[in-house]
């Protein structure tokens, strides 16, 4: 692919000690096709993979812990907010839709949490399991949870000094 | 290529550090969580594998009325994390929800890759003065309900139950003590007192059994025992004469047994003479 155009310009007024420093946005086209080549491991990872499993699970006649619509629908979700916060990097709304996505991850892992524990009942027996997995998606939260706030962050970051940070998201 | 410039420092700000950093530590617990979920599914399936395993099963009668069910059971962890607050708890009742016996286990910690054995000692009872007299002649289904408890991978508490039917097989199934006709013999009178019972316990019954003859009025009318050695499976049959005590009669009275094995003295149910 070749080099990517710069699309933003501009220099907000220099604080006394700043010196300019460069910086090369990619394009917008250029961030588009990125974005459409992220979608393949995304996709993978988000809802292929997950769906796959508890599709093959639940094919084998065991209950699954969740069920495969609400997997698709958070992955569409993350998947459609994390495309347009890469498209969107060099503008004011990266923080905000970074934060966003971490906000599903959270509001989903919640969800998850709230149907613990996991009973299975073995397929033609008289046993059942209870699997207990709150402590395990509590910490899974801190994931989301640290990415929220870095998105609230940026956000403050490009509220208060726009393109501060595009030197060092787009080093020339 | 075209280059655009903005006014800054050469150091990035402290909070596009901080948001930096928050987005770096993220993705480093996103990578060990990763990690952590893809071992402890491995171990989990490996300790799935290796099912417990049961040794040295034995019965035998008991003091005090009952049966033992002697032996051990292992659990194999052949996983990378421990099997924490492991507790085990097994119930037996009858098939009319009499509660026979109790089994606990636990709470102890299965190391990884390591096996721990369990020793079993349950005491089922079966005197006649028992809550489950018939255990010694009927063949019967017992319900088994089992429960464990456990902690695997430290962070994942685990719960497992278990029921199960269970066949007994009465160790003296279909006793039957019979009193005959009395009939003269020897200047006296003598009964044939015919017994009869089928060995369907696991274990052989290898003892005396002794019977006295009760008068409607608890009389001793007479007494006799037989040398009794049954292998598992096995039938018993015979018939011996008894006298009788003079002016005893035991019509309307009862055959009190009793099995005698290795010191333990079992009780059996009684057996009403017509």
């Amino acid at each position: 692919m070749s080099a990517p155009a710069p699309s933003v310009t501009g220099a907000p007024a220099a604080p006394a000690t700043a010196e300019v420093v460069g910086y090369n946005v990619p394009s917008l086209g250029y961030r588009i096709v990125v974005a459409a080549l992220r979608l393949i491991p995304l996709f993978f990872v988000l809802i292929a993979l997950p769906v796959g499993v508890l599709t093959f699970v639940g094919s084998h006649g065991i209950a699954v812990p969740i069920s495969t619509a609400a997997v698709e629908f958070y992955g569409l979700v993350v998947i459609a907010i994390l495309t347009a916060r890469y498209v969107l990097k060099p503008t004011a709304a990266y923080g905000p839709l970074s934060a966003a996505a971490s906000l599903v991850s959270l509001l989903f892992l919640y969800y998850a949490l709230s149907l613990s524990p996991y009973h299975l009942t073995v397929p033609g027996g008289s046993a059942s399991i209870s699997v207990g997995y709150v402590l395990f998606l509590e910490i899974l939260m801190i994931i989301p949870a640290f990415g929220l706030v870095a998105g609230i962050l940026t956000t403050i970051e490009d509220v208060r000094s726009p393109k501060e940070r595009l030197p060092f998201d787009y080093p020339a | 290529m075209a280059v655009s410039a903005v006014p800054t420092h050469r150091t990035p700000p402290g909070i596009y550090r901080a948001a930096r950093a928050l987005r770096w530590v993220s993705a480093i617990v996103f990578i060990l969580v990763i990690l952590f979920a893809v071992s402890v599914g491995y171990s989990a399936f490996e300790v799935a594998r290796s099912s417990p395993q049961s040794h040295g099963l034995s019965a035998s009668f008991a003091p005090n009325g009952t049966v033992e069910i002697g032996g051990s059971f292992s659990l194999s962890n052949p996983g990378f994390y421990p099997i924490e607050g492991f507790e085990l708890t097994a119930r037996i009742v009858n098939a009319s929800g009499v509660f026979l016996g109790q089994l606990a286990t636990g709470p102890t910690t299965i190391a990884p890759s390591s096996d721990q054995s369990f020793p079993i000692a349950l005491y089922i009872p079966v005197s006649e003065t028992g809550p489950a007299v018939s255990l010694l002649t009927v063949d019967q289904y017992l319900a088994v309900d089992a429960w464990a408890n456990a902690t695997y991978a430290y962070l994942f508490p685990i719960s497992v139950s278990l029921s199960e039917s269970r066949s007994w097989g009465a160790p003296f199934e279909g006793l039957t003590v019979t009193v005959g006709t009395p009939m003269a013999a020897g200047g006296g009178v003598a009964v044939p007192v015919t017994v009869s019972f089928s060995n369907h316990a696991a274990f052989a019954q290898d003892g005396v059994l002794a019977f006295v003859i009760e008068s409607s009025s608890f009389a001793n009318c007479g007494s006799g025992s037989y040398t009794v050695d049954v292998p598992p499976g096995g039938y018993f049959d015979q018939t011996q004469n008894v006298d009788l005590s003079a002016g005893c009669s035991p019509a309307g009275g009862e055959v009190l047994s009793t099995f005698t094995t290795g010191g333990t003295v079992v009780p059996l149910p009684p057996e009403p003479i017509p």
